[in-house]
């Protein structure tokens, strides 16, 4: 990534880019064609197989995003009316753009860095709708669709404003088309922080930023900016991500000794996902370099091996990523990051 | 009539919960017939918790005079929703 020229805001996902690169404003089409060109050569280094490991699936030649975004226009009628198909303009709502953009960065990071084409590894067309509701302070995949509110505009602005946010939702329909993890207790609590792992690669991918580089936060920019806070969640910092009068402290925990028992939010999901998220984070700091290409590479292989069941815990999650990480690259410094980062939230693996 | 919502989940996992005590009130009436509508339609999955909701949807507890049902976003009749809107933004 070091030889990677910023030459346009690289959150820009490439197909917003090819978009550009034929811009009737000159200028424009300019810019986007030198990021288009910087982004392929980066790509095509870390595309490049790591000495010793084995091959992965390529993805299919011809692998493209199939994008539909809607808008509920303030009801709640799923999906709403249609505003954006797969290659077209974009339109005068920023909402739909970022939603469309979103889409394209979640497929670009499971196309190129995982071999994967779409959230089903068969091309599932991805859909957002965006508008939902009045005041609606939320987002959610509904098991077909991502879904996003406009936020309530005193504690959250709109939902499709962090692209992390819009990774974490489609993640979810990744766990659903794989380990199927459910949502309740642990299991959910690892089916969140899949998400979280994910939408936090799929913005890395984008900025091009390493583990070193990057925030490891989950929705920064989502709060007004009346709230004290950063962001929703801290990877790196489960715990610290807001301290608010109204909203009170970020309740996650990043040990086991901290887990979070409540009949509420399905068990804790949102909480108890502080431990994984952690585990991952200090996996993919002490590797270092690009997460999404060993420490992301592990949980993608826990993820897609078909060991998992939907009532899986953390200590069998945590075992999996043992096992994937000796699986795909022997006995070397990537098991011992997992073993390490495993131990050191409380779930130490035999 | 004390009607309380309790909302868990969500993306932010934020909890949130608000009160409205009807007694006295001149829309007293219009609350308790919201309330029963919101009820009835959650008593066929009264007791199944939390685990039928979608990956991020909102959790909802409503409570009536100590009955207490659930149910989760998408899947909220406009009696729920309405009601569980009102009582959040009017509520205590």
């Amino acid at each position: 990534m070091s030889a990677h020229t910023p030459v346009f805001c690289s959150i820009v996902p490439p197909h917003l880019l090819e978009h550009l690169a034929h811009s009737p404003r000159a200028a424009v089409a300019a810019v986007a064609r030198r990021t288009l060109a910087a982004d392929a050569s980066a790509r095509a280094a870390r595309a490049l197989p790591r000495p010793g490991s084995p091959p992965t699936a390529a993805p299919r030649a011809a692998a493209r995003p199939h994008r539909t975004v809607h808008d509920c226009r303030h009801g709640t009628d799923l999906p709403g009316g249609k505003v954006r198909a797969e290659g077209e303009e974009a339109t005068g709502d920023a909402a739909v753009n970022r939603a469309y953009a979103g889409l394209g960065a979640t497929f670009d990071l499971f196309l190129n860095a995982f071999g994967r084409d779409s959230i089903d590894g068969s091309g599932l067309p991805l859909i957002a709708s965006v508008h939902y509701d009045r005041d609606y302070a939320n987002a959610f995949w509904n098991g077909e669709q991502m879904v996003f509110g406009d936020g309530d505009d005193e504690i959250f602005l709109d939902f499709t404003l962090p692209v992390d946010v819009i990774g974490h939702e489609l993640a979810h329909g990744f766990t659903q088309h794989t380990a199927n993890l459910e949502y309740f207790s642990q299991s959910g609590a690892l089916n969140e922080s899949v998400s979280d792992v994910f939408g936090s690669l799929v913005k890395q991918y984008a900025l091009g930023q390493s583990a070193e580089a990057a925030d490891w936060l989950i929705g920064e920019g989502l709060f007004h900016p009346n709230v004290q806070g950063r962001a929703l969640r801290s990877m790196k910092a489960p715990g610290t991500a807001y301290d608010d009068d109204v909203l009170g402290k970020d309740p996650q925990p990043a040990h086991m000794d901290d887990y979070v028992r409540t009949s509420g939010d399905n068990g804790g999901v949102h909480i108890n996902s502080g431990i994984p998220n952690h585990a991952f984070y200090l996996a993919a700091t002490e590797l270092g370099g690009n997460a999404w290409e060993r420490a992301g590479r592990i949980w993608y292989d826990v993820m897609t091996g078909g060991t998992l069941t939907p009532g899986t815990r953390f200590a069998e999650f945590a075992a999996a990523t043992v096992k994937a990480a000796k699986d795909r690259y022997g006995d070397g410094a990537e098991i011992q990051a997992v073993l390490k980062s495993w131990a050191a939230v409380g779930v130490p693996v035999d | 009539m004390r009607i309380r919502v309790r909302r868990t989940g969500g993306f932010a996992g934020i909890e949130r919960s608000a009160e409205v005590d009807t007694a006295g009130r001149p829309d007293a009436g219009e609350w308790a017939a919201l309330a029963g509508a919101a009820l009835a339609a959650a008593g066929a999955g009264d007791g199944d918790g939390d685990r039928s909701r979608v990956p991020d949807g909102f959790s909802y507890e409503i409570t009536v005079d100590g009955r207490t049902v659930r149910c989760g976003d998408p899947g909220l009749t406009e009696a729920q929703r309405t009601l569980i809107t009102r009582v959040l933004k009017e509520g205590a």
